[in-house]
């Protein structure tokens, strides 16, 4: 096997972004098509790697059952009495981490066949786009903090650009509140980073490290270190670990998001152009949960353990609060990025469980989100496309006039709101489960937060349900008139291509959920072991 | 025996008059001669006090350097005031005024 | 213990579950190409086939289980698994002879209809799942069936999408529905974290090991599954809109073999019921029948009154699931699916006609209420004979299938409440009014329909009404068959007779009999149901009707006991209100902090700026200011005139010799 591949399923895109900086401007074409070949690539790449993947790698805390594993020491620097300073090109993959890189190849995907229409400067779009899709694998993929967070903040500055220059009307408001938003989370995480890296030492060198999995193991924290589990240290009356804990929790909550951190989620889904969207529903999201798994919880299980009922109680805020919210929307868009966060108030239910259930049910439900989400965002950027509204009460009846679009709406709509059959279904009961039976197994959540995130199942068939009935059934009758019916033609061939893939997937990860599950379930019983075992 | 104070008085006298012509005359050369009598009471001065140097006669040593360098000086100032009248085609002080702020 | 050999009648079970899946795969493949609904038919046909064999395998032998790995969760395996029964083939084989007939009437009922090819599509998903359930061997596997059923409901319900009515009655239906699904996903979470697995063998075999209290909230967490599903108060608002679809699938899905789901989860699950649970049980149901019969008294619409009638009697067969005697309550599921299936049969056959009348003459009539039919047992007399024994066959009369049942229910809650304490005791006597209350609606509803004469705007017009074509009217006189005794007891009168109780009864704990109760309570209802007609027949057919229908009683029957309101106004509106409100605090409150932190941060960011300007700038350029100032006082002396600057020299000079003889002296 090949041990670079993951490296190069990361970098690919960058080198797409370099050649096509050398494309002239003139071939507008041409840079679509680099990218979707790019696209396609990493997807098979990916694909690929997913089908290699053995199952029984736990991963999480062992370095040596992380697979596709490059191990690059890339800073060295003598800080004089700091010690050295130890950054390692370090990327890796386990369960956890998986199906989020397949999951992000996909997306990238239907992003750029999503993007087929744009028509300005589209170099810089594709290149940004690309560079955005690096900064993403790269998340998924890193080992070391520094990389992560190198990573973590490469993200956010293409995404900028990309709402902020090709958004709605308040793409400038959208675009810099999600950038601030985000670093005001990713700032605090810098400090902890800090903290972190003069608290634990490399066991074999002695030095300083950013490797994220010596900072799992207790064992190589320096004696009455800020973070070390053994000193207990406090700052400002909570412990530090808790403290640490929650600051990294802010961040990727922010991402993820959580109630009441959420509104730069409406506004920059609405703001953003359809693939942008996309994207941000359907893999950015991840990353906040992901980091949740990955950082908060391997490196605080202590912290985590403590605060999951508190967790517990935000997933289920979440998803009671965004159902109604959404429930009230008018406009389309904002309306699914509502329902967003409302679902994935299921993953931080799930995760704040602490059981194998809840857990491998919030993975689960992440994976089935990033598809679902994404096809609806791409679904409403079809209706977009073609009235330039988005506006509930100003459609109806659009049954009548695009079947094979309502069709695709319907699958979608219902397969969002827990259709057996389809994922979303699979993730929401086994969150549901697995909330309950932490009673059980761990007594952190009590059994009326599981009930109540069962609410969120019920509120979710009402707001789709209602925006169904509202703007597909019924007679046909448009704000546009005449102009509007000769405008909303049916699904094109382009579209139909990128939609059914999607729906093929939630289809087959609901009737098959082994397909997932078989990946993750060795590292979701170890994390959830290290985690409660602490 | 004159006793010093008449020289004082006089050179006092002198040199009040040459005051006088320096900030009052209209005329350049006046001016001149205004700081000449000035100068000249200084050296009335200094010939007065030499009388308690018997020695040195520092005074009068003084003194006579002080004449000639007058000469010089009115020399160099003749000069300039026959550039100046070149120039402005007047010896009037009140006309050249190109100092001015 | 399950195997993993697939022996014949799992063979058979299997593929009676999966042809009607082949046969919604191939239609949604096919589309419009599909019209005519052969798939469909030939792949219930089969799967009817396959469920009689593996009935007749499987009844009365040991229970054949056998299970697949699905998906692991952690080290928690997941399986999917047949589990054949009594019940479960026994329901295997109801729901594919009352979906054949219905699927043969279908075809003509609904030729013509621009999307028949969806309803076939949506038909076969149902039949799918209807047996996925019946079949199926855990509780996960058997809520994605019963989801599914739910959505195959909704989609039946909306087929007409265009009527604003249809899609706000689907919405409805699932609404409610999840409801219940949510129940019963409650009772599964709670099923899984107390006893490891989802295995409904399992679980009824030790429900003991669910700790008390949790066994009665998943015992009451399935039954709020049930309620919804089955259409129990006060969840039932969902069944009476459900009308909206077409009359076929009312027959199906809302009349014969959904709505019974319910009623048979419960069945499937009963040891896990506690005293507590079948107490609410049989309350709730004994208050849906009443309630349910006491609407549809004064129901005008057809459909409707066969929607109340229904609920009511999934209301008996809840008393029978309460009373502990599950064998009566599935009994009595089966005669009435078959009934009532031919009530809607027979509704739909009406209806179809006075559609048809109405189209031809252009006349601005409901077709669907019965004030405007009438007389029609002389047009359409082969309706009216299968539309009779329907009838009587809910009122419980003697011969027919559902007089066995009935009585065996009745005859079960009398001696049940003799064992019981306080207000239970009423249940009895409820059922018994609720039977009378039965006799008089459907008895109205026939002296509406069928005697006396064509309303006024059809009477005028000469129409011509004919009986309804055979591929209807086969499918009816099969159901009318089946809704008689023989197919069940050989003696018409006595339910200790019939086979299929004594299936089912092998698990359950007898009550003690009341022998006098067989013969007093037959007697009993058949006089009602007699009495009863002859009411009817004198107020509806004479024209005889002496009630005010401005009555409050009228009034609250007629309206449905005003509960659509009730709920609109108490349930609906103020989480409408609620979710507005969170729309508000998010914009103002959530958003607003987030704005307000950003303009707090502009603020400040101004005031360090004019700050910036005006302090710390100020002051350099004060200083600045200062020595410009100075020297444009100075400047004043700067004359260029050399006598002036003489002048002053010599004044200075003066000063400071006048100041140093002043600080000398």
């Amino acid at each position: 096997m090949n041990p670079h591949l993951l490296t190069i399923l990361v970098f690919m895109p960058l080198a797409a972004a370099l050649l096509m900086s050398f494309i002239p401007a003139t071939q507008k074409t041409l840079y679509k098509y680099v990218a979707l070949l790019t696209g396609l690539l990493q997807l098979i790449l990916s694909g690929g790697m997913y089908y290699l993947f053995q199952p029984n790698g736990a991963g999480v805390t062992e370095a040596h059952l992380y697979q596709f594993v490059d191990h690059i020491p890339w800073i060295r620097l003598d800080m004089g009495s700091l010690g050295q300073l130890e950054i390692d090109y370090f990327v890796g993959v386990d369960g956890l981490s998986m199906p989020f890189l397949f999951l992000t190849a996909l997306v990238m995907v239907v992003a750029i066949g999503a993007s087929w229409n744009i028509q300005k400067s589209v170099k810089g779009y594709f290149i940004l786009l690309m560079i955005l899709n690096m900064a993403v694998m790269g998340v998924f993929a890193a080992l070391d903090f520094f990389l992560f967070y190198i990573f973590y903040e490469l993200m956010l500055l293409p995404l900028y650009f990309l709402i902020g220059i090709w958004g709605g009307a308040r793409r400038e408001y959208a675009a810099i509140k999600f950038f601030l938003y985000t670093l005001f989370g990713s700032v605090f995480m810098l400090l902890v980073i800090v903290g972190l890296y003069f608290s634990v030492t490399n066991p074999e060198t002695g030095a300083h490290t950013f490797n994220m999995l010596h900072m799992m193991n207790p064992a190589n924290y320096v004696p009455n270190a800020l973070f070390s589990v053994a000193a207990g240290h406090e700052l400002i009356g909570i412990s530090a670990r808790l403290l640490g804990f929650i600051v990294l929790f802010v961040a990727f909550a922010i991402k993820v998001p959580i109630v009441p951190l959420h509104t730069w989620l409406p506004d920059a889904h609405v703001e953003a152009p359809t693939p942008i969207s996309i994207i941000l529903a359907g893999i950015l999201l991840k990353v906040g949960g992901y980091g949740i798994l990955r950082i908060c919880f391997s490196i605080f299980p202590d912290a985590a353990e403590q605060s999951a009922w508190w967790l517990g109680l935000i997933g289920v805020v979440s998803i009671v609060y965004g159902a109604l919210v959404a429930l009230a929307q008018r406009d389309l868009k904002r309306m699914i990025a509502y329902s967003s966060v409302s679902h994935m108030g299921f993953v931080l239910l799930g995760v704040a469980s602490l059981t194998t259930e809840g857990t491998a049910g919030a993975i689960f439900q992440m994976m089935s989100h990033g598809f679902l989400s994404a096809a609806l965002f791409f679904l409403v950027g079809m209706l977009y496309d073609r009235v330039h509204d988005r506006n509930i009460y100003h459609f109806r009846g659009l049954a009548g006039i695009m079947p094979r679009f309502t069709v695709f709406v319907a699958i979608t709509f219902f397969a969002s709101l827990g259709l057996p059959g389809f994922s979303a279904f699979i993730g929401e009961v086994f969150v549901i489960i697995g909330a309950f039976n932490a009673e059980t197994v761990n007594g952190i959540l009590p059994r009326w937060m599981a009930i109540a995130g069962s609410l969120g199942i019920l509120l979710s068939a009402a707001y789709f349900l209602w925006t169904l009935q509202r703007m597909f059934f019924g007679q046909p009758r448009l704000k546009g008139g005449e102009e509007w019916t000769k405008s909303l033609v049916d699904a094109s061939p382009r579209e139909t291509l990128i939609m059914v893939p999607m729906l093929g997937l939630a289809l087959a990860l609901g009737v098959y959920p082994a397909l997932a599950f078989d990946k993750i379930n060795a590292s979701v019983l170890a994390l959830v072991e290290l985690v409660v075992t602490n | 025996m004159i006793p010093l104070t008449h020289f004082l008085v006089v050179g006092a006298c002198l040199f009040a008059i040459g005051l006088y012509a320096v900030l009052a005359r209209r005329n350049a050369i006046l001016v001149l001669v205004g700081i000449e009598l000035m100068i000249n009471a200084a050296i009335l001065n200094l010939v007065a006090f030499g009388r308690y140097d018997k020695t040195m006669y520092g005074g009068q040593v003084f003194a006579l350097f002080a004449i000639v360098l007058a000469a010089a000086a009115v020399a160099v100032a003749l000069a300039i005031i026959l550039n100046v009248y070149k120039f402005y085609r007047s010896v009037n002080p009140e006309d050249i005024k190109n100092l001015k702020d | 213990m399950p195997t993993t050999a697939l022996t014949y009648p799992l063979l058979a079970a299997l593929s009676a579950v999966l042809l009607p899946f082949i046969g919604f795969l191939l239609s949604a493949a096919l589309g419009k190409h599909a019209r005519n609904g052969a798939i469909s038919i030939s792949a219930i046909s089969l799967s009817l086939l396959a469920a009689c064999y593996a009935f007749a395998q499987v009844w009365n032998q040991a229970p054949v289980h056998i299970q697949w790995h699905w998906f692991t969760i952690g080290e928690q395996a997941f399986h999917v698994g047949l589990l054949l029964d009594n019940m479960a083939v026994l329901m295997l084989v109801l729901v594919c002879v009352i979906a054949l007939p219905v699927h043969i009437y279908s075809a003509a009922y609904m030729k013509g209809d621009p999307g028949i090819h969806r309803y076939w599509t949506y038909l076969s998903l149902f039949c799918f799942a209807m047996l996925g359930l019946v079949v199926a061997d855990n509780l996960l596997l058997m809520y994605i069936c019963w989801e599914l059923v739910g959505f195959a409901s909704y989609l039946l319900i909306g087929f007409w999408f265009t009527r604003d009515s249809a899609v706000q009655a689907n919405k409805k239906a699932f609404i409610v529905n999840r409801i219940g699904d949510i129940g019963f996903l409650i009772g599964i979470g709670i099923v899984y974290s107390h006893l490891g697995t989802l295995d409904t063998g399992t679980l009824i075999s030790t429900p003991e090991t669910l700790p008390a209290p949790w066994l009665t909230v998943a015992g009451l967490a399935f039954f709020l599954g049930a309620m919804a599903k089955s259409a129990q108060f006060p969840l039932h608002v969902w069944l009476p809109d459900a009308m909206e679809g077409p009359t076929s699938v009312s027959s199906l899905i809302h009349a014969a073999t959904m709505v019974a789901a319910g009623v048979f989860l419960l069945a499937r699950l009963f040891p896990v019921f506690n005293e507590t649970v079948l107490l609410v049980i049989a309350t709730t149901g004994a208050v849906t029948a009443f309630v349910a019969a006491y609407f549809a008294l004064t129901q005008y619409d057809i459909k409707k009154i066969l929607a109340f009638s229904t609920i009511s009697q999934l209301g008996f067969m809840m008393v029978g699931i309460g009373i502990g005697m599950y064998p009566v309550a599935l009994f009595h599921l089966v005669t009435h699916a078959f009934f009532k299936c031919l009530l809607f049969l027979c509704a739909g056959a009406i209806i179809h006609e006075m559609q048809h009348v109405k189209e031809t003459h252009a006349l601005d009539i409901d077709p669907q209420d019965i004030r405007n039919m009438g007389g029609l047992r002389k047009h359409m007399p082969l309706t009216f004979a299968t539309m009779l024994i329907a009838s009587l066959a809910l009122a419980g009369f003697p011969f027919t299938g559902g007089y066995l049942s009935k009585d065996a229910l009745l005859v079960h809650t009398f001696e049940w409440a003799a064992l019981q304490s306080g207000a239970a005791k009423l249940i009895p006597y409820v059922l018994v009014i609720v039977s009378m209350l039965t006799s008089f609606y459907i008895l109205r509803l026939l002296a509406n329909v069928f005697f006396g004469s064509l309303s006024n705007p059809l009477a005028k017009n000469k129409t011509h009404i004919h009986e309804a074509p055979m591929t209807m009217l086969i499918p009816m006189l099969f159901l009318a068959a089946c809704s008689l005794f023989p197919l069940f007891s050989v003696n018409p009168l006595n339910d200790g007779h019939v086979w299929l109780m004594q299936g089912l009864t092998t698990t359950v704990s007898t009550l003690p009999p009341l022998p006098l109760l067989h013969l007093v309570i037959p007697l009993l209802t058949t006089g009602a149901t007699c009495m009863v007609a002859i009411l009817a027949w004198h107020w509806y057919v004479n024209g005889k009707y002496p009630l005010k229908t401005n009555g409050l009683l009228y009034r609250l029957s007629q309206h449905q006991g005003y509960l659509d309101v009730l709920y609109n106004v108490a349930i609906v509106r103020p989480i409408f209100r609620l979710s507005h409100l969170l729309l508000w605090v998010d914009y103002h409150v959530v958003d607003g902090t987030v704005n307000g932190l950003a303009a707090l941060g502009r603020s400040l960011a101004a005031t360090a700026a004019w700050i910036d300007q005006r302090l710390v700038d100020g002051l350099v350029r004060l200083v600045g200011k200062i020595a410009w100032g100075l020297g444009h006082i100075f400047r004043r002396l700067q004359t260029g005139g050399v006598q002036r600057y003489f002048a002053t020299l010599f004044l200075v000079i003066l000063v400071i010799l006048l100041y140093h003889i002043v600080v000398l002296l």
